[in-house]
This record gives C-alpha cells, structure tokens and sequence, in this order.
C-alpha cells in the first residue's frame, strides 16, 4: 500500500504538473483526489490492513493528499499568470478585423427633420396638429384670404377631387399646411400655438428640383401682444434647432393673403461665407415665408383680431432635409430606394 | 419682369449706388430681385469706325474690300459683304479680338484672297435689332473710336423680378412704380412723368360707346396722325425696350409698349383708316362672333368675351390683344389710341379661356388703377411728340366713363402697429414714411389719418392692417429685435396616435431591420383594372399630374410593393413601411373624404433577415407585429375568426387579424400577398408579406393593464417534447391544449421546430415544444417533469399522434 501509495503519488505530481489549462488540471485533479478518484479509490483498501499500518498510510495519504493540493494550487496560479499573460500579449490579436455585416433599419430624412422640430416646438409650449390632406376648397384657399379669381390661386396649382357645383363644395388636395391653422383655430380658439406637418400637392411636373408631393410645416401662434419679434425669435430657434448651429436671419417683404404684412425669412447660407452653389452666390437662402395673421383669416375662425394677434409660417420640410444632407435630387425623397432610406437615422 | 436701372434713373438719381446695392435694397425693401444682368455687355468691344474707303472685291461681286479707321490705329482692311457700305459710312465695327454675342471672337481671316481684320457689324449680330439686312448706319457725326456703349448710352443694369412676387402690387408693373420705390428707399426724390396737356379742343373724329360699363369703367380714344416716313422708332426708345426684352416694330407699336413698361397701364393703337364707321363699341361679343387676334389666330368669341368693335364688328379682344385687321403698320397714317380699365376678373377669364396671356392682360389682371389710362394716353402723346415732332394730335380724347379713383381713407392705431412690429416708432416717423411712398398723411389725436393714393388703392391697400408692411419696410425690418413667447408654462404633448406612431416607427427601425418610406398618394386606375381589381371606394383625381395617378390609394401597400420591386435588384431581404394617409369615397360628415391613418409594411424574404430566422416571413412577420402590438401597450386580440384582408393584395387564406373593442373592429393584419398580384407587380421573392395597421384604432383601443411581475428566484426546468400530429391539427390548438394540461408550473411554452417527412408516418407532422415550469417557492424536481411529460403524451394521444420522445 505505501509502495502504491508513493507511486501515486510521483504519477498524480506529474499528471498535475502537466496540465496545460485549467480545465486539464480540474480533470486530473477529479482523477486523484474526486470521490471516484485513485487516491479516494486505493484509501478504500486502508481497512483491510493490519491495524498497526493503518496510521502510518494515513498519515502518507495526507501527505499525499496535501501535495496534491499544493500542486494543484501552484500549476493553478501558473495557468492562471499564463493565460492573463497571453491575453495581455498583442500578439495573434488583429483588431482590425471588421465586424460582421450588422442588418439594421433606416429612417427617412423628412421624417428626422419633422421629428426633431415637433419636439422643438414641443419645447416651446406648441401642440402638434394634424389634417386632411383632401381638404374643402374653403379651407385651402376661402378661409386663407384667398378667394375663387385671386391670383394667388395661379401659382397654386391644385390638383382636384372635386370641383364646387351648386351646394357640392369643391374639394383640392391641399396645396399647403395652412388650412390646419384654420381647423386648429376654429376648434381650439384663442390663445394657440400649434405646428402642422404633412404632405402637401401641387400640379408639378417632376425633376430634380419639384415633386408634385412633397412636405410642408405650418405653424401658428394667436395670442395678446404677439408681434414680429416674437416671430423672430421663434424662427431663429427653429432654423438654429435644424442646422445646429447659429445662422444670421433676415425678413424681407413677402406676400401671402393669410398674413399682413408677409414675409420671406432668408437664413445665412450655413454651406458657404462667399456665394456657393446652394445659396447660388447670394450668400442666403430662402427658408420660411411668414407673417403677421391677418385680421380677416381671425375674424373668419372666430377670434377678434381688435384683442388677439399672431403670426403664421410655412417652411418645406423637403427642402429643409435637402439642404442638410446636402440631397440634390427631390425624387429621392418618395423613391423608397433602400441606398437612400438606409443614410439616414435618428 | 425686367426692370431697367437706366430707365429708372430718368425718374430718381440713383447715383452713389452699385446695381448690386439697389438689387439688394429692393429685395429688402419691395420684392425679391432674382437677378442682376447687363443689357448690352457683350458689344463693349465693338467700336465707332468709319469706313474710309470701299472698292469691290476683285474676286466677289457681293463683297467689298473697306479700309476702316477706329481710333488710335491705323485703318485696317475690312472685307464686307453688305449692301449698304459705302465710303464715308459710321459704322459699328468689331475689332481684331472683340467679343460678339453668343461668344464670337474677331480673328484675322482671308475671305477670297483678301485680308480682312475686323468685322463691320449689323443690328442683329449687335443683338440691338432684328434687321440683317445691311451693316448699322451711325449717325455721320459718331464719334471715331468711342465705344459704341459709351456713344449710344446701352449698357444698363437689368434686374430680373419674380412675376409672381409682385401679383398683389399693380403699381409695380411698369418702371414707374419701382422708381417710386427707389425714391422711398433712398429718400431721394422722385422726378414727375412729362405728360402732354395742351390738347385741341376738338373732340377726335370717332363715336366711342360702352355697353359694359361694369367691366370697362373707363374708355378712352385719342386720334393721332403720323408721317409714313417715321416708322422706326429713335435708338433712345429702341434701347430701353430692347434692354428690358421688347423687340421693336415700329414708332407707333413700340411707343404704346414704351407707355405699358413705364406706367404699367397697357394701351392699344387701332390704325384709324381700318376701322369702320369711326367707330369704337365696348361690348360682350355676339355668339358666333370672331376675330383674327394679332397673332394671326382665330379667336371663336362668346357672350363672355368682352370686344372692342366698329361698325363691321370686334376689331379686338378687349385688354388682351388687338385685331389683326385694324393693326398699326409702315403705312399708317392715322391712329386712334385706346387708353381703358377692364375689369381684372373679366380679362383674367377671358385669357384664361383662350390660352392667350399678353403684356396687356397680364396687367389688366392686376386691377390697375383707375386713374392710369389718362396719364397713359398723354405720356404717349408727349413721348410721340418728342421723339416724332412731324406727328400731329388731330383730336381730344374722347372718353366714356369714370377716371375717378376711389378714396380709401384709413385710421391707423400707432401703439397697436409699434407693438405689432415692434418697432417704437412716434406718429410723426410713421407718418414721413408714408409719405415717402405718396401716402397723403394727417396726424391727429396721435393715430395717424392716412389717404391711400391712387395707385395703390386699387387693390393692395384696403385695411389699415395692410399699412403695417409699408411703415415697417421702408424702416427696415433689420431694426426689430427678437423676442422670445411669453405664456403661462403648460405642458403639451404629443397625442396618443403622434405617440403611438413615433413609438411603432422606432421600433421597426430599431429593432426591425425596417426601412421608413414615403410613397405617393396616387394609383393608376388602369392598372388596377389590368390586374382584375375593382375600383370601388376609390377617390378619382378630376386633373391627375399625370396618367398614372388618377386614383387616391386606400393605403400605402400599393406604393410600398412598388418600392419593394424597385429595391430587389440590390436588396434581397427587407422590409419597408410607411406611414400615411389612405383615402376613402365614403364621406365623413362634414362632406369630406375619410382619410385613415395607416403603418404599412411589405417585407421580401423576411425570414432570411435579422437573427431570428423561422420558416417562412409570415410567421415573423408575426412576431413583429406582436411586438409592435406589445409596445403599443393596447388592448387587442387575435381575432378568432377569418376577416377578410384589408387591403386587395391579400391573400384571403394566408392571413391573422387582431381586433379591439367589443364590436372586435380589425385593427392590424398581417398577410402574404396575393400569389397572381405577386407576379403582376414584378418581384422575384416568392415570399412576400404584408401588414397594415390602423394607427388612428390602435390610439384609440383601451391600454392594456401592465403589472410588473418578480423575477422567480427558484430555478426553473426546462423540458422539451416533440409530438407527431395529423396535419390539420394546428398549433393553436396543440398549444393552448398543452397550457390546460401543463399545470400551474407552466411559465413558458415555446415552439422551437416544426418539420414534416422523414421519420414521420405520412400525413403526419412534427410540432417540437419547450417548456419552463418554475414555481415560486420551491425548486421543481424531476416528479413535475414527468408528469409534464405523461400530460403531453396524453394530449398528442387526443389529437390523433404521439410522443416522438
């Protein structure tokens, strides 16, 4: 028994010894010393010996035992140092490896833009609305100031649903998101501050630069003592809340029958400081038309223009994206190219 | 519109300015100026010369052979091929080197063996006219190597105005309004239109009478008479017609255009030997009526058609073309001039009708000021005077109606337009500005009594509101200062469905491999006849853009299956969805179309995307919309019995609807596409699924009750077991009857695989589930499994199968 015992002993050192991981040590250190193992196996013949042995094996098979454990301890800890070594070792490690192709989804960039200005706007204590894109001719155009004859008509090119007959209202698809400021309006009443995105149509022949579809945002503000400068602030907001960065804004004169006075808000060109391509050297682009509501678009929505005031402005939120990312052609926008759709994210 | 700064600078001294500053001044204070371009910048090169000697050319008959002298240099041999060089002739040459428009370049050339340096030019290469038939005859006292700009005063600075910029100001169609402009802005003043007043006292020789007074308020005739000799008009009316894009005809034509561009107020010359009867009739055209229009077209006039006729009928459509028949020409002797108002709507319909828009009509749609035909006629009877002192006035105007403008007068609040603008300006500033652009103003009690001239008066300024932009214009709107809201803080939130829609989109974005899109609103009717669809419920377009978009779409699966086609050459798997409006016939009450607000999707080889990879995209097309469904925290089923699909792409046998509410309305669908429309469309997936989903429903289904539940703490176990089924045996109903038999452990139940075939008896398939049973106070032991095991035994056993282990 002792002769097998440090035979065992020599073999378990050696076998411990030449384990290479630490799993290798575990399974080796199960073989000798586990309830089925070779150390555990051979004590089982420790009864069947003359008793005066019996202390003298066991006092060996402790021995035996706590070299074991000694050594698992140590090839352990060595295994250990080894592996942390290797792994702080750059060798055999290229991280410049790609990952794998990840399968991801796109947003599309009016939708990014509309996002971003409806939380904006949201900031500032505006509601967002929502309206009929086959709208009555009386809110596309009556109601805006804009009656049947009225030139401003002409460079509306409305594609109809239904043309006014007798007691048959006429129906467009609108043409602009302004006859949202007259449904919020007459629902909501006074004071108000609402914006409206959402698709507008128009008689357009298709090419780069027009689409018969595209995305527009209204937005309204009725309240006591609301002027310009309330209009100018809130513009420069948006047009810094969309480039992300301060743009010089100018207003100049600009008609639209729903407002008085009107304007055309110019922004600094944010591409160039000399004249480029996009602001086609005037160093500005147009970016929002706008004005004071007129008294007459109040008065038919039910608010008195002698207590409230307010101001109005439509900006394309298609131009809007086409000018941030730099898009020069409009028909990507409804094309639905996945290479397009894929560019953009929120 | 072109506006000349020359012209202009016959009415306000625009100098100390670049054209670039007054462009820029304008765009601020009036209406946007496109652009900037200098008439006659191309033939700064060319130079006066003279032609010193001119002697056939020894191999050409139609060439001469010219020596020309033009300055500095020495004469230089010129081969022309003019008829009407002759030796002693001032001439337009271009030297060696000069630029002609269209970007010709003078180089030496040999023509016939002779020499030539430089060109003798005719109006027409010089772009100034029209006439190619000889060289341009200079006066015989031109001066001898000036530029040819310098001597005739052609270069000017054009600006391009947007028409529809300036739709609401009929004072801006002529130079004169926007010299008005420039006065107000450069507080210069403003130099009065030279006007002809010592008219004889007899009246012209014509009968004028006016029908329609309701559409023609005022009528004018003036009859004039003119040598034959002096058809073409002088260079200094030539030149500001041709800087502005006029072309000239003759002194007559180019004279009534000259008064149009200047004043804004068209008129018309009828050659008064044409015109029968002496007379001149404003009248609605007879049925039947019709009339050559000087576009040689023949016009058919009806009752709605205002005419100017004598005594044999309508000699021209009135305010919008004259007749050719009575049309002025090289043989006119005498003249009779109209100097009218029609009613805007009246010319604007009738332009419309005919497809005709001309100089004239395009102001008359301006509703022009009442008062401008009188002016109009005695600035043409000054400038053809001036310009032609031989002409004669042989009579009075003859006019017929009312000339009398309307006076608007209007109380303007000072504090309410200081605040409104935000400019703090007193009454007495208010007032100088308005003054400034004409308006007579009186201060009084602080508000200002303002009179709104003539001009504008017609149309633009009718409210006191419609003074804020002049006051504020001419300021300038540069001197307001931004200021931020100022309200009661309340919150504000987006609406259920704004959120409902945010939230879904994030999620397929985000988690769906999903691209959004935008498609168009409209359907073509002729394909969807030509794949057997009906176009019940459809909304027509009464003008489509084009013929494929005839139909407003119900939803956007049309638009998406389309875009799908479109992105299968380079995608091979994907998913698309947008989120729009579908429009139906049905009325709502307030007499509009109902509209729906829709999240389509269509998906191609879904099951080959992303992670998850079951058989077949309907399945996860599933689990998408079951996430979605999941996020949106509503409360919807599945709906137990077939619906039939939501849109005509479905196919009515490939389909799950969920529902809300007690009437169990369908909210979402999902289904595979018709197999026959599949192909229609042109996609090369065999495998393509669709889902729609009401957005405006879901928002409005009750929230689902959501209770948070403890993570277990005891371990659960996990057992799998895969049953052999008969094939019409669903997983439905195998699941749910497995659930009922696996006992109150059961916390999850999972189909991991599902196969038909090997190792199965015909007409069998095999439905592999996992299980985890968990409890939560104690660890399971093996007794639960079993009995899990024997309960799915016994149900695979009631459902014709059994356990396969």
């Amino acid at each position: 028994m002792k002769d097998r015992l440090e035979e065992l002993r020599t073999e378990g050192l050696q076998a411990l010894g030449a384990a290479s991981s630490l799993s290798s040590l575990k399974a080796s250190e199960v073989q000798l010393l586990g309830k089925k193992g070779a150390l555990t196996t051979l004590l089982k013949g420790v009864g069947a010996l003359p008793p005066e042995e019996r202390p003298l094996i066991g006092q060996l098979a402790n021995q035996v035992k706590k070299a074991f454990a000694e050594k698992v301890a140590s090839v352990s800890t060595a295994l250990k140092e080894a592996q942390i070594a290797a792994e702080l070792d750059s060798a055999g490690f290229d991280s410049t490896l790609p990952s794998a192709p990840l399968t991801l989804g796109g947003a599309h960039p009016v939708q990014v833009i509309t996002r971003e200005l409806e939380d904006l706007f949201l900031s500032m204590g505006f509601r967002v609305a929502d309206g009929p894109e086959v709208e009555l001719e009386a809110n596309n155009f009556d109601a805006l100031n804009i009656p049947a004859d009225h030139p401003a008509r002409e460079s509306h090119d409305t594609i109809w649903v239904q043309e006014a007959a007798g007691e048959t209202p006429g129906l467009c698809m609108r043409t602009h998101t302004s006859p949202v400021q007259i449904r919020t309006l007459r629902e909501a009443g006074a004071p108000l501050r609402v914006i409206a995105p959402g698709r507008v149509f128009r008689q357009e022949t298709q090419d780069a630069t027009h689409d018969h579809t595209f995305h527009q945002m209204e937005g309204l503000v009725v309240d006591r003592g609301v002027g310009v400068p309330q209009m100018l602030h809130a513009m420069n907001a948006m047009i810094e809340g969309v480039f992300g960065k301060h743009l010089k804004t100018r207003i100049r004169p600009g008609y639209f029958p729903f407002v008085e006075p009107g304007f055309e808000l110019d922004a600094q060109c944010p591409f160039c400081e000399a004249g480029c391509s996009v602001c086609k050297g005037s160093r500005w682009i147009e970016l929002i038309g706008c004005g004071l509501v007129h008294p007459k678009v109040l008065k038919k929505s039910g608010v008195d223009p002698d207590i409230y005031s307010g101001f109005a402005f439509g900006v394309g939120l298609s131009r809007l994206a086409m000018l941030r990312y730099g898009i020069r052609d409009v028909r990507w926008m409804l094309g639905g190219s996945i290479s397009f759709l894929s560019q953009f994210s929120e | 519109m072109k506006i000349s700064l020359n012209w202009i600078g016959e009415f306000v001294d625009l100098s100390g300015y670049s054209p670039e500053e007054l462009m820029d001044l304008l765009t601020l204070h009036t209406t946007e100026v496109e652009g900037l371009a200098w008439f006659a910048d191309e033939i700064q090169d060319v130079i006066v010369g003279e032609v010193i000697s001119c002697i056939g050319h020894p191999d050409a008959d139609k060439l001469s052979v010219t020596e020309v002298s033009f300055g500095g240099e020495g004469p230089v041999n010129v081969v022309c091929g003019a008829p009407n060089v002759r030796q002693g002739l001032k001439v337009a040459f271009a030297p060696l080197g000069a630029s002609l428009p269209g970007g010709l370049k003078i180089k030496k050339a040999k023509l016939r063996g002779v020499q030539s340096i430089g060109m003798i030019c005719s109006e027409k290469e010089l772009e100034l006219g029209d006439s190619h038939a000889g060289i341009m005859e200079l006066p015989s006292d031109a001066p001898v190597g000036a530029r040819l700009v310098d001597y005739l005063d052609l270069l000017d600075p054009v600006l391009e105005v947007d028409n529809k910029a300036i739709n609401h100001r009929p004072d801006l169609w002529g130079h004169y309004g926007f010299a008005r402009e420039f006065a107000a802005i450069l507080k210069r003043d403003l130099a009065p239109i030279s006007l002809f007043e010592d008219w004889p006292t007899d009246p012209s020789a014509v009968n004028v009478s006016v029908t329609e007074a309701e559409v023609c308020p005022f009528y004018s005739v003036t009859s004039f008479a003119v040598p034959v000799s002096s058809n073409s008009s002088p260079l200094a009316i030539q030149r500001r017609l041709l800087a502005v894009g006029q072309r000239p005809v003759g002194l007559v034509v180019d004279l009534t255009n000259y008064v149009l561009l200047e004043t804004g107020q068209p008129t018309h010359a009828f050659d008064a030997k044409k015109v029968a009867g002496q007379q001149l009739h404003v009248r609605c055209a007879a049925a039947g009526e019709s009339l050559i229009t000087l576009d040689e077209e023949i016009r058919s006039l009806t009752p709605q058609d205002l005419v100017i006729a004598d005594s044999s009928g309508p000699v021209a459509l009135a305010g919008v073309m004259g007749g050719s028949g009575t049309q002025v020409d090289a043989s006119t002797q005498e003249f009779l001039l109209e100097a009218a108002s029609f009613s805007a709507t009246q010319i604007r319909r009738t332009s419309h009708r005919f497809g005709l828009r001309s100089e004239s009509s395009a102001r008359f749609e301006k509703t022009l000021d009442v008062s401008l035909p009188v002016l109009a006629q005695a600035r043409f009877a000054h400038l053809l005077l001036e310009h032609c002192p031989e002409a004669a006035i042989t009579g009075a105007p003859v006019p017929v109606g009312d000339s009398t403008p309307e006076e608007i007068h209007l109380t303007m609040d000072v504090a309410r337009v200081a605040e409104r603008l935000g400019l703090s300006l007193s009454p007495e500033e208010m007032a100088q500005t308005l003054d400034r652009l004409g308006f007579p103003v009186t201060v009084q009690d602080g508000d200002l009594q303002v009179q709104v001239p003539s001009w504008r008066s017609s149309k633009d300024i009718r409210l006191p509101v419609d003074l804020e932009e002049e006051v504020g214009r001419l300021v300038g709107y540069d001197q307001i200062q931004p200021k931020p809201l100022t309200a009661p803080l309340e919150p504000t939130s987006l609406s259920q469905e704004q959120l409902l829609s945010r939230r879904l989109a994030t999620c397929l974005v985000g988690s769906h491999c999903s691209y959004q899109t935008q498609g168009y609103s409209f359907l073509s009717s002729e394909a969807l006849q030509k794949w057997g669809l009906s176009l019940e419920g459809y909304v027509p377009i009464q003008n489509p853009v084009h013929e494929g978009a005839d139909l407003l779409r119900k939803d956007p699966l049309f638009s998406l299956c389309e875009q799908a086609v479109g992105n299968e050459r380079e995608v091979s798997a994907g998913v698309l969805f947008e989120m729009g409006k579908g429009y139906s016939a049905r009325m709502d009450s307030t007499g509009e179309p109902q509209e729906r607000h829709w999240l389509g999707l269509v998906s191609w080889n879904l099951n080959t995307l992303g992670a998850n990879h079951v058989k077949g995209s309907f399945r996860s097309l599933r689990g998408i919309m079951e996430d979605l469904l999941s996020r949106a925290g509503k409360n919807v089923a599945l709906a137990e019995k077939t619906i039939p699909p939501l849109s005509p792409l479905g196919n009515p046998s490939r389909i799950l609807t969920w529902t809300s509410g007690p009437q169990e309305t369908p909210v979402a669908q999902i289904f595979q596409i018709h197999p026959a429309l599949r192909s229609d469309f042109g996609f090369v997936s065999q495998d393509v699924s669709l889902l729609l989903l009401d957005l405006g429903l879901l928002s409005q289904a009750l929230d689902a009750p959501f209770l948070f539940q403890a993570p277990a703490r005891f371990p659960a176990i996990k057992v799998d077991v895969s049953l052999a089924l008969p094939k019409a045996v669903t997983f439905a109903e195998t699941e749910a009857a497995l659930r009922q038999a696996a006992g109150k452990f059961l916390s999850n139940l999972v189909l991991f695989d599902q196969f038909e075939g090997e190792g199965l008896p015909a007409g069998f398939k095999s439905l592999a589930f996992r299980a985890t049973l968990r409890s939560s106070d104690k660890t399971l032991s093996e007794k639960e499994e079993k009995k899990y095991l024997k309960a799915a035994s016994r149900i695979a056993e009631e459902l014709g199968g059994h356990l396969r282990s």
